[in-house]
């Protein structure tokens, strides 16, 4: 089977599905909201005279502030595209799981994976592409010229792509481990928790350096500034830990779900 | 058959359901052993030499809400996947019973896996620093953190009963408990009035306005709300 | 006795039901019989208060299914599949319905033997095959000892010891002055187990009687069946 015609079908499949379009409304919407309070916050602060009440009152960073919940949007983006091959259907609809027909249809699975993994990639690179733009843009029109940019274009565009990246790395990983778990609700929870403030992996940052080599601290560099602990790797050699972690898990991934039965 | 009776079978059958499905189990036991974990974490952290173990255990408790608020979600969304629903409100159809004896159910389950959860994290902090005995006083502070618990499980249960979907509801609740809330709060006042900082001043009380009191009420309003709409639409709905 | 009066529905603009009305009376075994998409499971799942009438009324010895107290001792009901959560096993899925209804928990076995699941009784619902999930869903029905039971296709996926089962149990049932009102497809069923027919098409009642009564003039129930819906077997 050719590779093109099974990513144009894998893509159809997750694009057509309402979840996975729930995942970039997340990231889209959710950041829009965020960067509308906070620029408007932004925007008070300066009028009252007091911009350094606030940690940044540029308006790329202001737009920027939000892409926490881009991760989230990517999460589920990632969980979904094979989680929903294992719900199972309720008895009006006979019971089965997607993932029969689809093993009917495309027998050789890592193809099969190969192609779900780069439609992850493709939706989440779409919504960086659609969300951080458009939270920028929102910024610039409430705070309008009243700051000065502080952030030059080469490091805006250096952070939006290491948003996108990070963004795009956390869906693979999140993919991976549900092909492995086969249904999405744990990965969901446990990556999402970890990516906000009860992340399991600061905490252990502060136990040992080691916790440093987890792929989301890892990567978390790729955001540019808006990190503030100490210690880790630079954005650099973070990317290159991160993407590492996620080519490890999707090798798992797929040893695992070539094995087994369906 | 009185409503009291009527509403005793239908929790009874409810506990039933919660204590024979495998992932609240899991849920359940996740969380308290998770409170054991973060726990010992937070107390080995050199930063916190200085805390008692009740201040550690209070930490825990941003880390273990999300176990209790999947196992709020737990008994209205499990019943979507498949045909369960179907079942439940041929033997239940009275719909209103229904919700009440879901809610109580959550309520106890809640109540219990909270209590074991602080008290777990408090026993683990107390060990992990050497030191023993229980101060004075402690337990109201734990009890209110358990008592946020039970809060977020029920406002868990509220958004579950109106999205009736697993997935939406943990996104919903997760993202707002653990994402939307703490940017909110970096940037507006106004934040004390979500859902779930106001029940925080049960056991973090920091706010200016809010006291726990005042804020376990503002908890207890979104939930009856967001239930309420949730509810009618239930009533009125086809199945 | 079960009965449905001037049933209408309407979804999305659609009329499902168009004032169905027949009854389902004590010691005899009711068939419903049908098209896909002619309504019997609408008519069902109004009549087990599932779904909300637009007009009309679906009575279970005169009340409303919604206002029963304990409406599994009255009406044991199977709609579709074994009705449980995947991951719960028959045991414990029986054992909350049973709770619900303040069912004697001694039932659950009970049940279990009658339908021939005792053995895969700890083994969880998702793991069944489609005759042991109808087999459960049976269970269920019987579990409150109802003297009315309203089954939508009972012996769909069974095999022919499921079948016997069924067939001895709905008429044991009737015969023992129950009511039974069962919706099928299979006619070599029906006809070897139904007293009354009520055959609807298109949302509408297009006979109802004895089994002789509308089978009469024809060679067949399948023949009699083709007849009276116009030969338009066409799905909708």
């Amino acid at each position: 089977m050719r590779f093109g015609p099974l990513l144009a079908a894998e893509f159809r499949k997750t694009a057509t599905l309402p979840a996975a379009w729930a995942g970039v409304a997340v990231a889209l919407l959710g950041s829009a909201g965020i960067t509308v309070l906070n620029a408007i916050s932004a925007r008070a602060a300066i009028a009252a005279g007091h911009p350094e009440l606030r940690a940044f009152t540029s308006v790329f960073q202001t737009g920027y502030a939000a892409a926490p919940l881009g991760t989230v949007g990517a999460i589920v983006i990632g969980v979904v595209a094979i989680g929903s091959e294992y719900t199972s259907n309720n008895a009006d609809a006979g019971g089965g799981r997607q993932v029969t027909t689809t093993l009917a249809a495309i027998p050789h699975r890592t193809g099969l994976l190969a192609a779900k993994a780069l439609t992850v990639v493709l939706l989440a690179v779409t919504t960086a592409a659609l969300t951080i733009p458009a939270c920028v843009g929102i910024a610039a029109l409430v705070i309008g010229d009243a700051t000065r940019e502080t952030v030059t274009l080469d490091e805006a565009l250096t952070r939006s792509l290491g948003a996108a990246l990070y963004w795009t790395l956390m869906g693979l990983i999140a993919f991976a481990v549900t092909v492995v778990t086969r249904s999405g609700m744990f990965p969901l929870i446990a990556l999402i928790a970890n990516s906000s403030l009860v992340s399991v992996s600061l905490l252990l940052t502060r136990l040992t350096p080691l916790a440093f080599w987890l792929p989301d601290m890892a990567g978390r560099r790729l955001f540019g500034g808006l990190s503030t602990v100490e210690g880790g790797l630079d954005a650099g050699a973070g990317a290159i830990v991160m993407a590492a972690w996620t080519l490890a898990l999707l090798a798992t991934a797929a040893t695992v779900f070539s094995r087994r039965d369906a | 058959m009185t409503i009291a009776v009527r509403l005793r079978n239908v929790t009874a059958a409810e506990l039933s359901k919660l204590g024979t499905l495998p992932t609240a189990i899991v849920a359940a036991a996740g969380t308290v052993l998770a409170a054991g974990g973060i726990a010992a974490a937070l107390a080995a952290n050199p930063a916190t030499q200085r805390s008692s173990a009740v201040a550690v255990t209070a930490q825990t408790i941003p880390y273990v809400q999300v176990g209790l608020i999947l196992l709020g979600i737990l008994p209205v969304a499990h019943e979507y996947a498949g045909g369960q629903l179907r079942t439940t409100l041929m033997a239940v159809p009275d719909r209103g019973l229904l919700v009440a004896a879901k809610t109580i159910a959550v309520t106890i389950a809640a109540a219990l896996t909270g209590t074991v959860t602080v008290a777990v994290g408090r026993a683990v902090a107390a060990l992990t620093r050497h030191t023993a005995g229980v101060r004075r006083g402690e337990a109201g502070v734990l009890l209110d953190a358990a008592g946020y618990l039970v809060l977020s499980a029920l406002l868990a249960h509220a958004v579950a009963l109106l999205v009736r979907n697993l997935t939406a509801a943990l996104v919903a609740m997760l993202g707002l408990v653990l994402i939307v809330s703490p940017l909110l709060a970096s940037v507006s006042e106004g934040a004390r009035w979500l859902p779930d900082r106001a029940a925080a001043q049960l056991y973090d009380p920091t706010d200016t306005v809010l006291t726990a009191g005042t804020g376990t009420l503002v908890a207890v309003a979104w939930t009856t709300v967001i239930a309420g709409i949730a509810t009618v639409q239930f009533i009125h709905r086809d199945a | 006795m079960l009965v449905i009066e001037q049933l209408v529905k309407r979804r999305g603009g659609r009329t499902v039901l168009d004032r169905v009305g027949f009854a389902a009376r004590p010691g005899r075994v009711t068939a419903f019989l049908g098209p896909n998409g002619a309504g019997k499971s609408s008519t069902l799942r109004i009549l087990l208060g599932l779904d909300r009438a637009d007009g009309g009324r679906a009575l279970v010895d005169g009340r409303p299914y919604r206002s029963l107290r304990d409406p599994l001792r009255a009406v044991g009901s199977m709609l579709e599949g074994s009705g449980a959560h995947r991951s719960r096993t028959a045991r414990n899925h029986l054992a909350w319905v049973a709770r619900s209804n303040a069912i004697p928990s001694r039932r659950i076995d009970e049940v279990l033997h009658q339908v021939g699941l005792a053995g895969e009784a700890r083994v969880r619902a998702g793991r069944y095959s489609l005759g042991m999930g109808q087999r459960l869903g049976l269970a269920a029905a019987l579990l409150g000892e109802p003297p009315a039971l309203v089954l939508d296709e009972p012996v769909n996926g069974l095999d022919p010891d499921g079948m016997r089962l069924v067939r001895g149990l709905l008429r044991g049932h009737a015969d023992g002055g129950g009511t039974v009102l069962l919706s099928s497809h299979l006619m070599s069923e029906v006809a070897g187990v139904a007293d009354d027919l009520v055959i609807i098409d298109a949302g509408r009642v297009v006979a109802a009687g004895t089994l002789t009564e509308v089978t009469a003039g024809h060679e067949s129930l399948e023949d009699a069946f083709f007849a009276l819906i116009g030969g338009n077997g066409e799905t909708r």
